[in-house]
C-alpha cells in the first residue's frame, strides 16, 4: 500500500508537467529535416522558385478545409519523402509555425504521427490542377462564410 | 460531530504510525524527480530551440581544390577554379534557386555542416577542376537526392555553367535525437 501511495505521487508528477497526447516538438530537428528534404526546392524560407509554389505567408491557407489539410501531407514531397511519420508531422508543424505568417491561426490543430501516417498512404499522383481547384472551394468558402457575418 | 472527529483521529493515528517524516521527503523528492523526467512543455522547446543560424565554419583547405571538405557529395566544375567562389557564381551566370543538399564533416571542427550545392548556370560548363564525390547521390526514384539531373532549375536559363557549396546549417547529431 505504501508502495503504491508513492508511485501515484510519481505518476502525479509527470502529469502535472507532460500533457496528454502532446507529441515532441524539437524544431531543431524539424529544421535540419526541413533543410535535408524540402530546402532545396522550397528555399530557405519557404519562398519557392518559379514552378515550387509558395509556402512563406500562405501555406497556413490549406487548413481552412479538410481536403486542403491533407493536401499538405498527400503532396508526393511529403507523402514519399524519407522522414517518418512523426518527424513528417514535425516538419510540417515547424514549416506552418515558421513560414505560415498571418495565414495560419496560432491554435490550429498541430498534424501528429498518426494522422499522417494514415495520410501519407494516398499521395496525390496529380497536384498541380489539384492544388488549383483547392484553393478555388477554400476561397469560395472563405467568401461564403464572410457573406452570411 | 463526533462521527467527524473520530474519522479524522482515526486516520491521522493511521498516517503516523505507517509513515515517517523522512518517507514524507522520500516522496517529495519521488514528486521532484517524477516532474524533471518528462521535458518541458511542447511550445516552450519550440521557443528554447535555437534557431540554428548557421555560424561559419572554422575553415581548412583549398576551395579550388576537389578534396575540399565541403564538395563531398559535389558533381560537377567548382566554381571556385571558374571566376567565383565557393559561395558565389562567377560574373555573367546566375545561382540557380533550387539546388541539391546534403551533409559534409568539417576536418577544422569535426561537426558536420549542412552543404547547399546552389549550381550556376546561363554560361556553357566552365570544363576545368570537375569534381565528382557524389557522397549520398542516390538514384533518380531519390529525386531531390540525386546528382544525375540539370540542378540549374528556376533560372532564366537552364545551361550549366560550375557548382558553388554554400553552408546553410549545421547538421543534427542524429544520435542525439
Amino acid at each position: 500500500m505504501r508502495k503504491l501511495g508513492r508511485w501515484w505521487l510519481f505518476a502525479l508528477g509527470l502529469l502535472t508537467v507532460a500533457p496528454l497526447g502532446a507529441e515532441e516538438f524539437n524544431a531543431q530537428r524539424a529544421r535540419f529535416n526541413y533543410q535535408m528534404s524540402c530546402q532545396g526546392c522550397h528555399a530557405p524560407d519557404g519562398v519557392g522558385a518559379s514552378t515550387v509554389p509558395r509556402m512563406k505567408d500562405f501555406v497556413g491557407t490549406f487548413l481552412r478545409s479538410r481536403a486542403g489539410r491533407e493536401f499538405l501531407v498527400r503532396v508526393p514531397g511529403a507523402a514519399t519523402s524519407a522522414l517518418g511519420d512523426a518527424e513528417l508531422a514535425e516538419v510540417l508543424n515547424w514549416i506552418l509555425l515558421d513560414f505560415g505568417g498571418d495565414s495560419v491561426k496560432s491554435d490550429f490543430r498541430r498534424y501528429t504521427g498518426t494522422e499522417v501516417g494514415a495520410l501519407r498512404k494516398s499521395p496525390l499522383f496529380e497536384v498541380d490542377r489539384y492544388r488549383v481547384q483547392l484553393l478555388a472551394e477554400i476561397a469560395s468558402n472563405t467568401m461564403e462564410n464572410q457573406s452570411h457575418d | 460531530m463526533n462521527f467527524l472527529d473520530d474519522l479524522f483521529e482515526r486516520r491521522s493515528r493511521q498516517l503516523a504510525q505507517r509513515s515517517s517524516r523522512r518517507g514524507v521527503l522520500k516522496q517529495l523528492g519521488g514528486l521532484l524527480v517524477g516532474a524533471a523526467a518528462v521535458p518541458l512543455l511542447p511550445v516552450a522547446r519550440a521557443v528554447a530551440a535555437p534557431q540554428a543560424a548557421p555560424k561559419a565554419p572554422k575553415e581548412m583547405g583549398d576551395e579550388s581544390d576537389c578534396d575540399y571538405w565541403r564538395y563531398c557529395a559535389i558533381d560537377g566544375f567548382l566554381c571556385s577554379c571558374c571566376g567565383g567562389t565557393k559561395n558565389s557564381c562567377p560574373p555573367g551566370t546566375e545561382m540557380s534557386p533550387i539546388t541539391w543538399i546534403g551533409t559534409c564533416r568539417n576536418p577544422a571542427d569535426g561537426r558536420n555542416y549542412v552543404i547547399s550545392y546552389n549550381d550556376c548556370c546561363g554560361k556553357s560548363s566552365c570544363g576545368i577542376c570537375l569534381c565528382q564525390r557524389d557522397e549520398g547521390d542516390r538514384p533518380p526514384y531519390r529525386s531531390d537526392k540525386t546528382n544525375d539531373i540539370n540542378w540549374c532549375l528556376g533560372t532564366a536559363s537552364a545551361v550549366y555553367h560550375c557548382s558553388t557549396a554554400i553552408v546553410v546549417g549545421v547538421a543534427l547529431d542524429k544520435g542525439a535525437k
